[in-house]
């Protein structure tokens, strides 16, 4: 297939608009707050705003306790937050940097009390480095708690913790498969929704862990060869239909080689020569992606050139699949863990009583 | 808002709000009645409230009725006392008759409110012609209502009204809808029990119950025990359970046999919902029957037969009232025999139950056997059957099991159980879910308090040291709080000798630093564990703790950390601080983070602790100085904002506790 290698033009030179004023806005929230670090900054990329003040950090602990107990913030505390989340994630990159050693996790999809199981397994954050792969929202029944909670700690450890865009991270896609209904459902209007559909648009698409591991939602684009290419990319916007951007949150890995057509209706399948390939021209070990359910958790493909980690046991409440995390130690040694849905303290075992009503 | 002295307001802002379209507007207003009451005083709200409230209550929904219902119940105080009370009683009259039973319950428990503050004449008057209206009602919503209100006047009034009372009750309990009898049957053990204590309580009263007043109750009991639908059927278990608490206050045993024969009918009903609730209630049912011998060994077959029902949720059930039962059987040598005899048997076939849920009920309640069937035949009969359940493959019916080891421990003794069950409990170690070790983490320090030091040692501290590598977090989390524990029980020594100095490879250097990692991909799924081999006592290099894994150093950090407040001053200088001193160049930023917390944990402990390690103001202030806070600066200018914060953070707490 040919490329069309023209195509990220266009959003070239959007991006250096938004770019300008990026720096614009950077450069008056550097001058309106104090601190006493200066040495770091500049160094690395996430390092580049301040520290947090003490009143921002509190607010942030006291949602996070709020939070943890599966407990929504009010509308006006969601709003806030999604304020300090586009200062934190409008600066982070296209092709986010992160370091070792770091967990690697897939889907989530709004099941929180697993997500809380997660952290069981791998260890709470900010003690342990997370990458999120995408796919916070809908099916579960509690998408606002799960996304509030992963962007909170964002805001709170913007170092710690890593968090892509999914191809649920999106407007059209939540309005169909449930973060829209209910947001509705417990705020009684689409504020919420809205507040956080706009936020996604600022979240990093894909990120590279120490030079080795490419992490991203779906897969390759056959417009992408070089992970500089990404870089290049206008992110800040609603996940287009077609082009790299859409095939990054979209694609899957196939048992046939080259490019495919994606029975999805976006992104593309593609091949163990085309993994490889990016992998050799980017000088990769490994391309971590999520996106699809797998039973054990993880899945190898391509000749162990692309591992599949999808992060919500037991899926829509129903699959039976198991879930997995990645951990990637300081000597990118890597190890599964594997794990089941939570155990939800005072839910009844199911009994076969019958309840009165239908006597 | 110009209108806000009016002293209308009020009452207009709620008619306002009751009239908005949205339901939980309206709902929102209701609750908010109190207030406006308040506002209004007792005068007008007794006038124009209650009035408008008497038409709301005609014309919303269900959710404002409830809302209404239940606030109406706390209204006395607020229309100025009980003697007004009859507007309050016919609003909560037309809920109380609603066909919706969430409405209808909170009136009915709003109605029996109000009755404790009426005067005996108020209630005679008013209180019991509502009674008697509702149950004559032509609907079958009145009579369900009026089952629930007998209670507040059943004690209340005089012999030749309660019997009437009871009569009327009796043709509720007759009623041709099964909702109404259920109601009824629902509320009889009540009324029954109010009964019970107004004869014990007053024992000569004038209004005293007659056999007349038990001639009624017992049809209504015949009539229960023999309705056609299972669902009323079942409620007269509870009924006969307070009929036999009255006789039994009352040390009547006249009626023991025929009460004995309904029970049996009841137990060994046709319907299984009846057994089912029979096998609930066993030996609250049994204990009533113990006085007599030849009735409670009537009682055995039954319940062994329950044991063996088809239904699965009846042997759940049943196998809940295993010790209780027994626990009466021991009260003569006929039937005591029978447990070892008769029921141990059948014990021995529900641990294999084809029903896990069935397994885990009789997992939580087996253990309590033990003290009743004493030591010998705690070993020949109970131990198998528990060893049999440690590996039951569902995991509650192990943990149950687990958890409840200690009684049997105070019947055979630590050793015994140890040597018998420590080969379970090795292999649960090793389980692969993870709950399953947890649970038997959270175990070691009962079992290790019984199975002193030496012990201990020998058969269980390898495992709960190799629980400090499990690849799940939560496990290692549980291990370092055990760590904790069990230094609590063996001490100070024990912990640096056991513990620290394994962690420290005898003192040895942590040598991750900063810059010094090789990046090498390299696949590798093998457990951490595996990179630890083995620790013997001997100091080979081979059983030294490889220290280039992160979630290694950040363990032994934590298991550290977690020792500081429960061991000597010495070890804190001398092991501690060094292991610590040396983190602080840790190539993660994760390690020194945890590092600048572990810093104000041994502040504290030394501060809190400064008495006990016999310090002076000096040698205190210079550890903290030169050894805590020199090194807290430093990680205060990590490049790292986090590091930054919790150092930051530590200092600010140590200076707290310093002035």
């Amino acid at each position: 297939m040919d490329l069309d290698t023209d195509v990220p033009m266009e959003d070239v030179e959007e991006q250096q608009l938004s770019k300008s004023k990026l720096s614009d806005s950077k450069s008056t929230s550097n001058t309106t707050s104090s601190t006493t670090n200066n040495n770091a900054s500049g160094s690395n990329p996430s390092n580049l705003h301040d520290d947090l003040s003490l009143g921002t950090i509190n607010q942030l602990d006291e949602w996070i306790d709020k939070l943890s107990k599966c407990e929504p913030l009010s509308e006006a505390d969601v709003k806030r937050l999604c304020d300090m989340a586009i200062e934190v994630l409008q600066f982070e990159e296209n092709v986010q940097p992160v370091h070792v050693p770091v967990t690697i996790c897939g889907d989530v999809h709004g099941q929180f009390h697993d997500l809380i199981e997660l952290f069981k397994i791998g260890g709470p954050c900010p003690d342990t480095n997370y990458l999120f792969m995408g796919d916070y929202v809908d099916r579960g029944y509690y998408s606002v708690e799960t996304v509030s909670y992963l962007v909170c700690m964002k805001v709170r450890y913007p170092n710690r913790i890593t968090i892509l865009r999914g191809n649920h991270e999106s407007r059209q896609i939540t309005q169909v498969y449930g973060f829209y209904d209910e947001c509705l459902r417990k705020y009684g209007s689409a504020t919420v929704w809205k507040l956080f559909t706009d936020l996604f648009d600022y979240f990093p698409i894909t990120a590279l862990v120490d030079n080795k591991v490419f992490c991203l939602h779906g897969g390759l684009s056959p417009m992408i060869e070089t992970i500089d290419q990404v870089r290049e990319l206008n992110r800040i916007q609603e996940v287009p239909h077609e082009g790299p951007m859409c095939d990054l949150l979209w694609s899957d890995p196939d048992d046939r080689g080259g490019w495919g057509i994606s029975p999805r209706g976006a992104g593309f399948t593609f091949g163990q020569d085309i993994s490889e390939q990016f992998n050799h021209t980017n000088d990769l070990s490994l391309i971590a992606r999520a996106h699809q359910l797998v039973m054990e958790g993880f899945s190898w493909s391509h000749q162990e050139s692309v591992v599949t980690i999808f992060s919500a046991p037991n899926y829509c409440y129903r699959c039976g699949n198991q879930a997995a995390i990645m951990e990637v130690d300081e000597q990118h040694n890597r190890q599964f863990l594997q794990y089941d849905p939570s155990v939800r303290p005072g839910e009844p075992t199911v009994t076969r009583k019958t309840p009165d009503y239908f006597l | 808002m110009d209108d806000f002295n009016d002293e209308l307001f009020p009452l207009a802002l709620l008619m306002d709000e009751l009239k908005h379209d949205d339901v939980s507007n309206r709902v929102e207003a209701m609750q908010k009645l109190d207030t406006i009451a308040i506002a209004l005083g007792p005068e007008r709200t007794l006038k124009e409230l209650l009035p408008f409230l008497n038409d709301v209550a005609q014309d919303d929904e269900e959710e404002v009725f409830a809302v209404l219902a239940s606030k109406l119940g706390d209204f006395i105080p607020l229309i100025g006392g009980h003697q007004h009370c009859e507007p309050l009683i016919q609003i909560l009259t037309i809920l109380a008759s609603m066909e919706e039973p969430i409405v209808r319950d909170k009136a009915i428990d709003s109605l029996n409110k109000i009755s404790l503050e009426l005067t005996p004449e108020e209630l005679n008057n008013i209180f019991l012609h509502l009674i008697q209206n509702l149950s004559q009602g032509n609907w079958f919503s009145k009579k369900i209502a009026s089952c629930g209100l007998y209670k507040s006047v059943i004690v209340k009034v005089n012999a030749s009204i309660r019997k009437e009372l009871l009569n009327l009750y009796l043709k509720l309990v007759c009623d041709e809808y099964p909702m109404v009898r259920r109601s009824a049957a629902t509320n009889l053990p009540t009324l029954i029990d109010l009964l019970t204590e107004f004869t014990t309580l007053t024992p000569n009263d004038a209004n005293k119950m007659n056999n007349d007043d038990w001639d009624i109750i017992s049809k209504m009991f015949q009539h229960l025990i023999n309705d056609d639908q299972d669902s009323v059927k079942f409620l007269s278990i509870d009924v006969l359970i307070s009929i036999l608490e009255f006789f039994q206050k009352l040390q009547d045993q006249r009626f023991n046999s025929e009460f004995l024969s309904s029970s049996l009918k009841l137990i060994k009903d046709e319907s299984w919902r009846v057994r089912y609730a029979a096998a609930e209630r066993f030996s609250k049912i049994a204990k009533n029957f113990v006085r007599n011998e030849s009735d409670l060994f009537q009682l055995i077959d039954p319940f062994i037969s329950l044991m063996k029902d088809n239904e699965g949720e009846v042997r759940k059930a049943i196998a809940k009232q295993l010790p209780s039962f027994c626990e009466l059987l021991v009260s003569y040598p006929s039937t005591k025999v029978t447990i070892l005899n008769k029921i141990i048997p059948v014990v021995n076939d529900l641990s294999q139950d084809s029903q896990e849920t069935v397994r885990a009920s009789l997992a939580s309640t087996i253990t309590d056997l033990s003290p009743i069937l004493e030591k010998q035949a705690t070993i020949e009969k109970l131990l198998p059957i528990f060893l049999i359940m440690l590996k039951d493959e569902f995991p509650d019916v192990r943990l149950n099991i687990i958890s409840n080891l200690s009684v049997v421990n105070e019947t055979i003794g630590i050793n015994l159980l140890s040597t018998n069950l420590l080969p379970a409990i090795t292999e649960l170690a090793q389980d692969h879910k993870w709950r399953v070790r947890l649970a038997i983490i959270e175990y070691i320090p009962k079992l290790a308090k019984q199975l002193g030091e030496p012990f201990f040692n020998d058969e269980l501290l390898s495992l709960c040291m190799s629980w400090l590598w499990d690849p799940v977090f939560a496990i290692r989390d549980a291990a370092v709080n055990n760590s904790k524990e069990l230094t609590i029980i063996f001490g100070s020594q024990w912990a640096e000798h056991e513990i620290i100095n394994r962690l420290l490879n005898n003192g040895g250097n942590i040598t991750n630093k900063k810059d010094s990692t090789t990046t090498n991909a390299t696949t590798n799924d093998d457990e951490l564990d595996e990179k630890i081999d083995d620790d013997d006592d001997d100091n080979t290099n081979s059983n030294k703790i490889d220290y280039s894994n992160f979630i290694i150093r950040i363990t032994c950090l934590f298991t550290i950390t977690r020792l500081i407040p429960v061991i000597d001053y010495p070890i804190i200088t001398k092991k501690i601080l060094p292991f610590i001193n040396n983190l602080i160049v840790d190539s993660v930023p994760n390690i020194r983070f945890n590092v600048a917390k572990s810093y104000l944990i041994i502040g504290e402990t030394l501060i809190k602790n400064k008495r006990k390690f016999n310090l002076s103001d000096e040698e205190l202030n210079k550890i903290i100085n030169t050894e805590i806070l020199v090194n807290l600066e430093k990680l205060q200018n990590d490049e790292d904002v986090d590091v930054r914060y919790f150092s930051s953070k530590s200092i600010q707490g140590i200076k707290d506790l310093v002035n």
